[in-house]
């Protein structure tokens, strides 16, 4: 393997990396702001600049790939007066408002500004100023601490396909703004957030409720599509209060969906069933757990039944029905359900050039691995129905007169007009394995407890079967 | 206009309206037989000539002509192109305006012997956007070449193919430089780009490009027609050949254009070539190469007027505009008006000079308002030592050279300001 030498230390690299990515996999940080090694290299907040034997100027390590026998420096003095004069650049304009920034203790500005910034400021001018723009229902924008990196601009035309970030005006009035100030189309716009390295392109979603360093992080596995991209929940107390993207070059690289970001909501929802719950007219009513599996029994004595599992779903769950299924309810049909139109992984496709994959549930690929069948429609004279889903695979339409237990997550909302909901377990509060569509086996980790009464699915399974004998089905 | 003396000058004798059409390009000025000759030689044979030529490019950055030929890969699989610098945004310079103005056959001929030496059959004159009247003018003479067949398809019966398009700018600064302009060209933001790739190897539309200016492609047709030698000899110091179009402006008797041998005269000649300091005043200083060169005291205007010996003494030629000022002009109004040029022109791209000219310019104006500080003048030296060399291309040189050699060279002058003795 080839070799360099960062700041007296022996550095094998694989040819075409540049000095940042040398340096780090060394364990030495070069920081930087503009470089994102997900988008195209522009070399232009200098902030990376290092010097580099036989080279007169500072060269950006960022457009510069590591050569053998090259000889770095990235903390000799002229490189530290660089990076203090670029963080004084930066700062000159950048309003004191970290106390009020969401983007406060987790913003590469405010870090960088500690670790290479002069505490001191010399600036007395006047600060530039912005007035602020609508940028539709994803992004909040604030001009005034844009540090112009264009990272933003970048991420929509390399990564997004749409050139709508835009700069216009020029120097120092340079403006990052979006193409008549339209506000933002992309379904990727949450992405903008993440790549941006101050406080200048926020979630409305995640702003003002929670700061940064109060937040439990795990990591996870996005559950909105099959693709099964890599997040991270965000939570505390109990409550989800963002998710963001992970890193994972052969899933999702650095990227998540808008969908995807902020599926979790419904985990959260207000009108969830959290309660054990019977049907009562029109509305719900909440019961405890012994009387709501009898009368779902009750629901289900003498008729015929069929199941639906959602593949929304992991493996260990599809596991344990296939073997309380048939004890529970002999021979009666199981299908998987998921996205309507999506019986199977040969109809599941990309749904984007992107990530987005046209089937709206996590596990497709894992229910037809262990062999479940894709629902299409209910067999002749089905009159009860067990649905078990997981909080998103979409719920068929039923016949009149079709009576349906849930058992998973449901909303109010949705009004399926159950006859009895036994709450269940989302993907943000237990463990297990879902398999893209790919064959990738991912896992989800729990990151919040159930919320109200809800249980997860073994548990459920065993009140189930302790409760009495098994209801009698017809054959 | 005024002919300087020695040997006979290559364009300035040219520069009246009844020079423009292509008849007296063909009768008068052997037009168009340098390509026609150009068309007889191989391609290494043209880009040979041209490097003994001393050819230096006219735009500022004044790196020989032929060697930057010699980058473009001889094969390429994405088309070449030839782009002719024609936006000459540089303050205090004129002399593109009026060599497309009277002699822009002259242009043309040198492109297509550009374009032949290195293989380009497409060039583009990107042309600032200010100058309407010359955009015009060079359409007129790009038809009447293509009618005649000194374009377009198989030209003077040569086999080679060129075509030749004037594209306008839209009044941007950054635009003169060679990547700005390229994005530019390409109908993208006029931001310089990250080089490597130099334009040789990935320019114009991803392919191989060279970049000439105006003056340095007018070169070309005399120098195949009268040999390398012969160009490199009407240079009086070394590695600078040929002629160089002066542009003095601001308080000389007689501002305007002259063209001497390259190194021939002293900045002290050609002002007395230009009449002298305007009103018989005494000279204060002069900025030898455009508004971004580092300014030269009264006692320092001794030096030869060429690219290396204005380089010894720590400023540079550029695109040689030289501009004189007088004992009672204000060199902090000065400064702090070419500072605000860069700060509006600076594209935004770099930290520190998108954040810095401004600064600078912020500083110099409250300065100038009297409401300087003692430090301020330290801080105008931190800031400009700060932007210099860092930034992807040179505009931020051009902000801060200037800066720092008036604050250097006339420091009583804002030490004036700052006491309060004078107000702005």
């Amino acid at each position: 393997m080839a070799k360099c030498t960062i700041d007296g230390r022996e550095v094998e690299f694989v040819a075409g990396t540049n000095l940042i990515e040398v340096a780090a996999k060394a364990g030495i940080e070069i920081p930087y702001f503009c470089y994102h090694p997900g988008l195209s290299i522009v070399a232009q907040c200098r902030m990376c600049a290092v010097e580099i034997e036989k080279m007169p100027k500072l060269q950006t390590a960022c457009s510069t790939p590591a050569t053998e026998g090259m000889v770095v420096k990235t903390r000799s003095d002229r490189v530290r007066q660089n990076q203090k004069s670029v963080m004084e650049f930066l700062l000159i304009n950048h309003p004191l408002d970290c106390p009020i920034c969401d983007k406060s203790g987790e913003c590469d500005l405010q870090d960088q500004s500690f670790k290479y910034g002069d505490p001191y400021m010399r600036y007395t001018e006047e600060r530039r100023t912005y007035l602020d723009l609508d940028m539709g229902p994803v992004i909040k924008k604030n001009m005034n601490r844009c540090i112009h990196c264009t990272r933003c601009i970048r991420f929509g035309t390399e990564v997004a396909g749409i050139h709508e970030m835009v700069a216009v005006q020029r120097g120092s009035n340079t403006e990052i703004t979006t193409v008549d100030g339209r506000p933002l189309e992309t379904d990727y716009a949450g992405n903008y957030s993440d790549v941006c390295p101050t406080g200048s392109l926020t979630l409305k979603d995640f702003r003002f409720r929670k700061r940064a360093w109060f937040l439990k992080k795990t990591p996870t596995v996005c559950e909105g599509c099959s693709r099964g991209c890599n997040m991270e929940i965000h939570q505390d107390a109990n409550v989800i209060y963002r998710c963001l993207p992970r890193t994972n070059m052969e899933v999702n690289k650095y990227w998540l969906c808008d969908e995807g970001r902020f599926n979790y909501h419904y985990v959260n929802q207000e009108d969830r069933i959290v309660l054990p719950t019977l049907q009562a007219g029109e509305s719900y009513q909440p019961t405890d757990w012994n009387q709501a599996i009898d009368q779902a029994k009750a629901v289900f004595n003498g008729k015929k039944l069929a199941i639906l599992v959602g593949t929304d779903l992991t493996n260990e769950e599809a596991i344990q029905l296939q073997t309380f299924l048939p004890k529970q309810f002999g021979n009666a049909p199981v299908f998987h359900f998921g996205t309507p139109g999506i019986a199977s992984t040969q109809d599941d496709a990309p749904a984007d050039q992107i990530l987005k994959r046209k089937s709206r549930t996590s596990n497709l690929n894992g229910f037809e691995k262990l062999g479940f069948k894709g629902f299409e429609s209910l067999p002749a004279g089905i009159e009860a129905v067990l649905v078990i889903r997981g909080g998103r695979a979409e719920i068929p339409k039923f016949a009149a007169g079709v009576k349906v237990v849930g058992l998973g997550v449901f909303h109010t909302a949705e009004n399926p007009g159950f006859e009895v909901v036994l709450p269940g377990t989302s993907f943000a509060e237990k463990d297990g394995t879902i398999v893209n569509f790919e064959g990738r086996e991912q896992k989800l980790k729990r990151s919040i407890n159930p919320r109200g009464q809800c249980k997860q699915l073994p548990e459920i399974l065993m009140m189930w079967m302790n409760r009495g004998m098994s209801a009698g089905v017809a054959s | 206009m005024i002919m300087a003396q020695q040997h006979e000058p290559m364009y300035i004798q040219y520069f009246n309206d009844e020079c423009r059409p292509l008849s007296f390009y063909l009768e008068k000025m052997n037009g168009y037989a340098a390509s026609k000759k150009a068309f007889g030689m191989s391609q290494d044979d043209i880009i040979n000539e041209v490097k003994k030529s001393n050819l230096r490019g006219r735009g500022g950055a004044g790196f020989p002509t032929g060697m930057k030929w010699g980058f473009i890969p001889k094969q390429s699989a994405k088309p070449k192109y030839l782009v002719c610098n024609a936006d000459e945004s540089e303050p205090g310079t004129f002399k593109d305006r009026d060599l497309m103005r009277y002699t822009p056959h002259l242009l043309i001929e040198g492109m297509l012997i550009a374009a032949f030496a290195v293989g380009a059959h497409h060039g583009y004159i990107y042309i600032r956007g200010e100058y309407t009247r010359e955009a015009k003018l060079l359409q007129i003479a790009i038809d009447e070449a293509y009618a005649k067949g000194y374009l377009g398809k198989n030209v003077q019966g040569s086999g080679f193919d060129f075509d030749l398009t004037v594209h306008r700018g839209a009044g941007a600064y950054i635009c003169g430089e060679e990547t700005g302009l390229l994005n530019s060209l390409e109908g993208k933001r006029g931001e310089p780009r990250v080089k490597p790739p130099f334009p040789a190897q990935a320019g114009a539309f991803g392919g191989p490009t060279v970049v000439n200016n105006v003056e340095t492609l007018t070169a070309v047709p005399y120098i195949i027609n009268k040999g390398g030698e012969w160009f490199s000899a009407l240079g009086k110091v070394e590695k600078s050949g040929g002629t160089r179009i002066i542009c003095v402006s601001g308080h000389v008797n007689k501002p305007g254009l002259y063209e001497i041998n390259a190194g021939s005269m002293t900045v002290r000649q050609i002002i007395d070539l230009a009449g002298g300091v305007l009103g018989g005043k005494k000279l204060k200083a002069v900025i030898p190469g455009g508004s971004s060169a580092p300014v030269l005291t009264a006692d320092e205007i001794d030096v030869i007027y060429d690219i290396e010996p204005l380089m010894k003494v720590g400023t540079m030629m550029g695109s040689a505009a030289m501009m004189v000022v007088s004992e009672d002009y204000c060199m902090v109004k000065l400064i702090q008006r070419i500072t605000k040029f860069y700060a509006h022109e600076s594209c935004g791209q770099c930290t520190p000079c998108r954040e810095g000219c401004k600064w600078m310019e912020d500083v110099l104006e409250r300065i100038l308002h009297g409401k300087g500080r003692e430090q301020d003048l330290n801080l105008l030296l931190d800031i400009t030592d700060n932007i210099a060399g860092k930034t992807l291309c040179a505009l931020g040189d051009a902000a801060a050279g200037p800066v720092a050699s008036f604050v250097k060279k006339f420091k009583p002058e804002f030490e004036a300001y700052i006491r309060g003795e004078k107000h702005g």
